[in-house]
Formats: structure tokens, C-alpha cells, sequence
């Protein structure tokens, strides 16, 4: 079978060109060597997360990415970031959805103790975006390692509380199976009276963000509506149950596209015929599948998603061996103190783009005339810094799969 | 099976991102079992040759081998669990239930020969009670029921019409179980302009694997290959209908057992609907179907992830008219073959498994379709719905006398 698209890449980016692809009627192979980056989500949309706080991204994005002509976003400008958010956006109806508070970033509090920069803010940690720490109490389980309420209050200056459970208390609980009881009426209960007890005044209270998979507004209602209180989810350590759901919402939508949806297998090869590539080969030993399309979309991440491979001595991009942008010696990869606050050269190395998304070869032309490029591993954004994955992820990710199925 | 000897086996290329916990079908409804993470590669760090195995939650893990799917390092995590359970079993042993399990075929052949005996008996309140006393086999969960002739029995007195042979392994539940299963498939392949031909075949040992007997299973594999080689070098492709034992004769025969010439035949193995998914691409399927209006909920088995084909049984079942066809959104239907069958894994498969009843009642539908003969089971009995194999609708929408 041939296909008018496959995009390699399950992350974010992935998923968004597939998904854009779909709705514009493409027949489209999504292949992903694991689930991409999803379930280490970190429970927003972070669009750039280091412009000043209190700026409005409208404004203030447009002016930063004047200073950044190199950056993907200076690709589609801040009106086709505009639009690509819109995409994803509408893939989530309310009441579960993802929306900006105000005008710019807003600050969310962590599991760590700590607030963060985010622009789309999912509709269950709205209420943490004005956290009145006095009027604020954070809750765990004891049974649940993965989140502290204690630690994280002692960082953000409220009180925290571990509540206990008997069903759970005293073993060592998966996140997976909170979300799946918390969508459990009798055990809501009991979660609702332990709050309730242990309230002493406070009119928020912060929750690990294990509020269900499928309905989680529905339930945070639940719980307000019991205790009388107005509940956010925190992000915790992975998996995260919120990048789940989005994970889920994207398969879903997908597959009733009639997407093919290849989890779990490398791509091993991409395949060329003169300037064209021609198909992919999926390896699963012991046996080789080969998948035709008239257009590719390269969505692999970086170091972890496989995306960018290092040795001792080197970076590369290991499917077609694209050209990076900076070839690094080994000393300048990252500064001398990793937390420092100073960035690391590292982050910035990618794959360099045309103005179309489109890797280019070593003397400045495009690489194959059907191939695109989308999320992190485009060179000239460090996303670590400028707080910008998703944002990066989707935009990019639309964008491909926008211009590879005008050509 | 010696550990030392598995090129598999690698812990340390797991990066402890969780990924794998969060697609877990035991972890998200026990406490019980630690989880792919700490099962797998956590555990295996721990694991020295010598050393007594001290995972007595390892025969947990429903060996679903989602968490291998989610993983982007590539970390053959359920291998890693196979491992663990067979050196658990060969030094605490096995149950007299597993050891039955394991050599499963064998009682399903005997059993087979008398199918209104062994019916009766099986169905027999009293010996029902007796299974989950001494075998601990669960009470609550009826056993399959034995037809009156097997699949191979109708074969043998059926003339196909002649056209491009192709091969079909059928797999032992659908010849003393469900033979309606592979008479469809034989009935839609003929269609298709296929003289079906039956390469000599036995149970896949996918049963035994389950119980951690590597051991028969392997020797299911030694016999099974010669025959399938055969077929193969002769020039049949060869196509199967569990998703299950395909997934064994596929991918654990070379991978997991290194039978030899496994490999070769894996290459001409083809899951029904991939194989006819290809056709169609070629223009080759050229068959007319007849509107079935129906609304029908479609769930995707765990090995038919595993083996990372898509979904191609969706890309046939959209083509029939008026077939409204949603995907049951649920990973895992808690059977994991024989598992749900253990009195003391009943609870964990009957609360993954009313996840799954949940995600269909949404649906709203008159039936369900799926691949696998467990996932059948289990859904028949949670949803009370008709549950049939995909095949089964693609032959009872084929246009009398379509094709060529």
C-alpha cells in the first residue's frame, strides 16, 4: 500500500502532522519506536516560557522572534504558531481542554516545590494559577511514591498533607492505578471525607495530577463539589497522566482517520531514489517491513526519542546522516557546571531547514525534495531554556504536514 | 533456558523514563505486581545466575508485552520477564493447573476426540467445583466448549475452487473451539481466488511459554518449524488467524526460542488482514461485499500490537456498506489467555477487564470484534455482547458468488 504520507515520530510533533494530515483527508502511516515524549509530559503547553513574566505572548513572541530569525518559530511567525495551537486546541473540547490564562504565561506549581512558566493551561490546574499559599492546601497518598505533598508545600510556602487510605495505604501504588480508582465513585468518597478532615481553612487544594484518564473535569468537579473547595492537579514525576490523555485523544482521532498506527518498531532506513525518498523500512526482527509514501515527515526527537545519536567524539542524525548545524568538539558540548543556569552548546545542534521545513544538504539545498522536518530536532531552538517544547512540537509539527501536502 | 546465553537480556539500556508504567494493564489495577519497570530491567539488575530467583510476583505480568510497544530504548522488558518466570519455575515448580496448561494441546486433543463427553463434563456443576478446588482454576469462568466436528474434519471433506495456493495455519482453538473462525477465513481467501492448502501443523506452544515452560515450548517450535519450512520452500505464504499463535510463530520461534530456519519462515507469515490489507493496496482484492448494517465495536489485541501491522482488519471491515465499525478504547482485555483462567489471577483480569466492559458499554454497540480467541472469551462473558472474529463479518458480507 502506498500512502500519501508517513511521518516517523510518535512524540508530539508526530502526532500533529499526522493529525493534520488527516484532516486534510491524507492517507497517512504514523510509526513510532515507543510513545514519544508524551508520558513525561510536563502538564502544559509551554510555548516560551522565558519571555518576561506578565508579557503578552501576542506582543511580546512576535518581538522575540524578530531577534531570532533562525529559530523554527521565525518559519510560520507567531500567526502560524497562533494556528497550529488552534489545531491542537480543538482536538480537545471542553470541558477538558487546553486554553492561556490571561495574555501570557502563567506560573504552575510543580511537584518539585517549584512554579514554572506555561501558556496553555489544561482546564484541571486552572485554579493553580492564582495559588494564595495561605488558602492553599496540597494532598499525596500515602501508598504513592511518586508525589510528596509536604515536600512539595514546604517549596511552594502552604501546607501539605499525605492522605491515608486504607485500600492503599502501606503498598506502593502506580499512577496508573490512582487515575483508575480516582474515576471510582466510592473511593472519590473516601478521598473527598480525608480532605475534608484534614482542611483547616483552606479554600484550594492541590492534587497529583491523577484525576482519571477519560473524564478528569467531571471528577475535579466531584471532588469540589464534596469538599466544598476548588481542586487543581500538580504534575508529577512520569508517567504522566496528563500526556496520556492527550497520547489517547490523538490515537483515537487518528485510527478513526484511518490512519495506520505502527507502534513500537525502529525505522531502520530511509530509502532514496534519485532526489526523491521513496519508502521507509521498519526493522522487527527478524523480519523487515517496507512502507511506500509519496512524502516523509522526520519527527524523531532528539537524544532520547533517537532522533540525534552521540558517541564520544560526535553527533549525527542516524536515519540519512543530515547535516547538523554546528559540529561541536567534544569539550564544548556542555559548560563546566550543568546547572549553572548558562546554556549548553549541545542544545542548540539540530537539523538546519529551509524556510519550508525542509533539511538542507551541506552545500545549502534542500536534502530530498519530499522530505520534511518537524519538533526538537530542528536546529536553532533550545527548548530547555526557552521553555518552549510543546510549543515548538506543535507548530512545527503542523507546519510539515502543511507544506508536504502542498508540494 | 540459560540466561548468560540470551542476547536479550540488556537492563541497562532502560532509562527509567516510566513510559512502560504508564501503559502497564497489571500495575494500573494491583499493587501486587511492581510494574514493568521494576519487573523488567530493575529487577534484573539484581539477577545473578547463581542466586536463588526471589520474584514471587513475577508470574504477574500478564505477558501482554505492551510495555516492550511504549518503550523508546527499545528495552525487550516481557522477554526479560519470561526469563525471570521460567527460572522461577524451575526452582519452585510448577503447579499441576500450569504443567496442564503447558501441555494444553495434549488435553485439548483428547478432550477433542469426545468433544459431547468432554462438553458435559466441563460443564458439570460438580467437577467445576472440584477444578477450582484442587486445580484452582476459576469457577466463575466458563470453559470453552467443544464442537461437534473440527475445523480440520470439515477441511478435509471441503473442495476449495482452485486458484494461487496459500497456506493457512489455523491454530488449535479454532479447530475444537471456534471452527467457524477458519472456515471463514478459508471461505474469504477462496473469494479472494485462493486454493487454500493446510501445511502440517500443531499447537504454537504459546501456552506453554505462558506458564514460563520454555522447555516444551521449544520443543513445539522444533516440530512445528521443519513443517512450516517445508510449505515455505515450496512457495506457499502462509497466513494466520490468531493473532496470538502468529505472534509466536512469528516472532518468538526466531527471537526469544532461536529455532533455526525460524527466521526464513517467519518472512512468509502474514496476519490474515495484513496479508489481504497488501492485496487490496495491489488492487488484488477483488471482492464485492454487501451492506451489513451493524454497529460494531472493534478491539485490538495485545499481540496483534506486538506485531506492528496497524490495524488492517479496519482498513477491510471500512470497505463493507453501512458496517459502522468504533475502536474500543482499552489496551488490554485482562485474559491474557490462560491467565484469566487462575483462580488467583481472576480478580486482576476481571478488573482490567471491566475497563475494557466500561470503554464498550460507551460504544453502544450490537457486537464486538477482535482477533484473539482470549479477548473473545473475556468479552463474551464481561459484555454479554456477540463477539466474533473479524473474518467472520468480511465472510457474512462477501456477495454470493463474488470474487473471481
Amino acid at each position: 500500500m502506498r500512502y500519501d504520507l508517513i511521518v516517523i515520530g510518535m512524540g508530539l510533533s508526530g502526532l500533529m502532522s499526522a493529525k493534520t494530515a488527516v484532516d486534510a483527508g491524507a492517507k497517512v502511516l504514523v510509526v513510532g519506536k515507543g510513545t514519544g515524549g508524551l508520558c513525561l509530559f510536563t502538564s502544559g503547553i509551554d510555548v516560551m516560557g522565558a519571555l518576561p513574566a506578565g508579557a503578552a505572548m501576542g506582543e511580546a513572541l512576535p518581538r522575540w522572534i524578530e531577534r531570532h530569525p533562525d529559530h523554527p518559530y521565525a518559519k510560520m511567525g507567531w500567526e502560524g504558531v497562533r494556528e497550529a495551537l488552534e489545531a491542537f486546541a480543538e482536538l480537545f473540547p471542553p470541558p477538558y481542554g487546553f486554553a492561556p490564562e490571561g495574555e501570557g504565561n502563567c506560573l504552575l506549581p510543580t511537584g518539585a516545590g517549584t512554579t514554572r512558566p506555561t501558556y496553555l493551561v489544561p482546564a484541571t490546574m486552572r485554579s493553580a494559577c492564582r495559588l494564595e499559599k495561605e488558602r492553599t492546601l496540597l494532598v499525596g497518598f500515602q501508598g504513592f511514591r511518586d508525589f510528596y505533598a509536604e515536600y512539595a508545600a514546604a517549596g511552594l510556602k502552604c501546607r501539605g498533607e499525605n492522605l491515608a487510605i486504607p485500600e492503599i495505604a502501606g503498598r506502593n501504588n502506580s499512577a496508573t492505578s490512582l487515575a483508575r480508582l480516582l474515576e471510582d465513585l466510592p473511593f472519590r468518597e473516601q478521598v473527598a471525607a480525608e480532605i475534608v478532615r484534614r482542611l483547616r481553612g483552606e479554600t484550594h487544594v492541590g492534587f497529583p495530577a491523577l484525576l482519571g484518564f477519560r473524564n478528569p473535569m467531571e471528577i475535579l468537579k466531584d471532588l469540589e463539589d464534596r469538599t466544598g473547595t476548588a481542586i487543581f492537579e500538580i504534575p508529577i514525576l512520569p508517567p504522566s497522566v496528563p500526556g496520556m490523555r492527550i497520547f489517547r485523544r490523538f490515537r483515537q482521532h487518528l485510527i478513526a482517520r484511518g490512519a495506520t498506527f505502527l507502534l513500537g518498531s525502529p525505522v531502520s532506513r530511509i530509502l532514496r531514489n534519485g532526489p526523491s525518498c521513496t519508502a521507509v523500512e521498519i526493522l522487527h526482527p527478524p523480519v523487515t517491513q517496507v512502507y511506500e509514501a509519496d512524502r516523509f515527515v522526520l519527527a524523531t526527537g532528539r537524544f532520547m526519542g533517537g532522533g540525534l545519536c552521540a558517541d564520544e567524539e560526535t553527533m549525527r542524525e542516524p536515519l540519512l546522516g543530515l547535516p547538523l548545524s554546528a559540529s561541536l568538539p567534544r569539550e564544548h558540548w556542555f559548560e563546566r557546571s550543568f546547572l549553572e543556569g548558562r546554556e549548553h552548546a549541545i542544545h542548540g545542534v539540530g537539523v538546519v531547514t529551509d524556510g519550508d521545513l525542509r533539511p538542507l544538504d551541506g552545500a545549502g539545498r534542500p536534502y530530498a525534495a519530499n522530505l520534511w522536518i518537524a519538533g526538537t530536532l530542528l536546529a536553532h531552538q533550545r527548548w530547555i531554556d526557552e521553555k518552549s517544547r510543546e510549543g515548538i512540537e506543535i507548530a512545527t509539527g503542523y507546519r510539515a504536514a502543511r507544506k508536504a501536502l502542498a508540494s | 533456558m540459560n540466561r548468560e546465553e540470551s542476547k536479550i537480556v540488556n537492563p541497562d539500556v532502560c532509562i527509567r523514563c516510566a513510559t512502560c508504567m504508564g501503559i502497564c494493564p497489571v500495575a494500573r489495577v494491583t499493587a501486587s505486581f511492581p510494574g514493568p519497570k521494576q519487573a523488567g530491567p530493575g529487577a534484573e539488575r539484581f539477577r545473578k545466575p547463581g542466586d536463588p530467583s526471589v520474584d514471587e510476583w513475577i508470574h504477574l505480568c500478564i505477558g501482554c508485552r505492551l510495555c516492550d510497544t511504549v518503550c523508546s530504548s527499545c528495552v525487550n522488558v516481557s522477554e526479560m520477564n519470561l526469563l525471570a518466570k521460567a527460572k522461577y519455575r524451575d526452582e519452585h515448580g510448577m503447579p499441576l493447573r500450569d504443567w496442564m496448561f503447558a501441555h494444553n494441546s495434549f488435553v485439548e486433543k483428547l478432550a477433542g476426540r469426545v468433544p459431547r463427553l468432554s462438553n458435559a463434563v466441563l460443564r458439570n456443576p460438580l467437577v467445576r467445583r472440584l477444578l477450582d478446588r484442587l486445580l484452582k482454576i476459576d469457577l466463575r469462568r466458563p470453559l470453552p466448549v467443544y464442537e461437534a466436528t473440527t475445523f480440520r474434519q470439515w477441511f478435509r471433506t471441503h473442495t476449495g475452487r482452485g486458484g494461487k495456493p496459500i497456506g493457512y495455519f489455523y491454530g488449535c482453538y479454532a479447530n475444537t473451539h471456534e471452527r467457524d473462525v477458519a472456515i471463514a477465513a478459508v471461505q474469504v481467501l477462496e473469494a479472494a481466488g485462493y486454493e487454500v492448502v493446510i501445511p502440517r501443523q500443531e499447537c504454537c506452544g504459546l501456552p506453554a511459554l505462558g506458564q514460563g515452560d520454555v522447555g516444551e515450548a521449544r520443543r513445539m517450535a522444533e516440530r512445528n518449524v521443519p513443517w512450516l519450512l517445508a510449505a515455505v520452500r515450496s512457495g506457499l505464504e502462509i497466513v494466520f488467524t490468531s493473532t496470538s499463535c502468529g505472534h509466536m510463530l512469528k516472532y518468538e520461534y526466531s527471537r526469544f526460542l532461536e529455532i533455526p530456519d525460524a527466521d526464513e519462515v517467519a518472512r512468509h507469515l502474514h496476519e490474515l488482514f495484513d496479508y489481504l490489507r497488501d492485496l487490496q493496496g495491489k488492487g488484488q482484492f477483488d471482492v464485492r461485499f454487501r451492506s451489513r448494517p451493524l454497529r460494531a465495536a472493534y478491539f485490538a489485541p495485545c499481540h496483534l500490537r506486538s506485531l506492528q501491522i496497524g490495524f488492517p482488519s479496519l482498513d477491510i471491515l471500512r470497505r463493507i456498506p453501512e458496517l459502522q465499525i468504533e475502536m474500543v478504547d482499552a489496551d488490554c482485555c485482562g485474559m491474557g489467555g490462560l491467565y484469566g483462567f487462575k483462580k488467583e489471577k481472576a480478580p486482576i483480569a476481571d478488573a482490567i477487564g471491566a475497563d475494557l466492559t466500561k470503554a464498550v458499554e460507551r460504544l453502544n454497540v450490537e457486537m464486538v470484534l477482535t482477533e484473539c480467541e482470549g479477548c473473545r472469551m473475556q468479552i463474551q462473558r464481561l459484555t454479554g455482547l456477540r463477539t466474533l472474529h473479524p473474518i467472520q463479518i468480511v465472510r457474512d458480507a462477501l456477495e454470493p458468488g463474488a470474487g473471481n
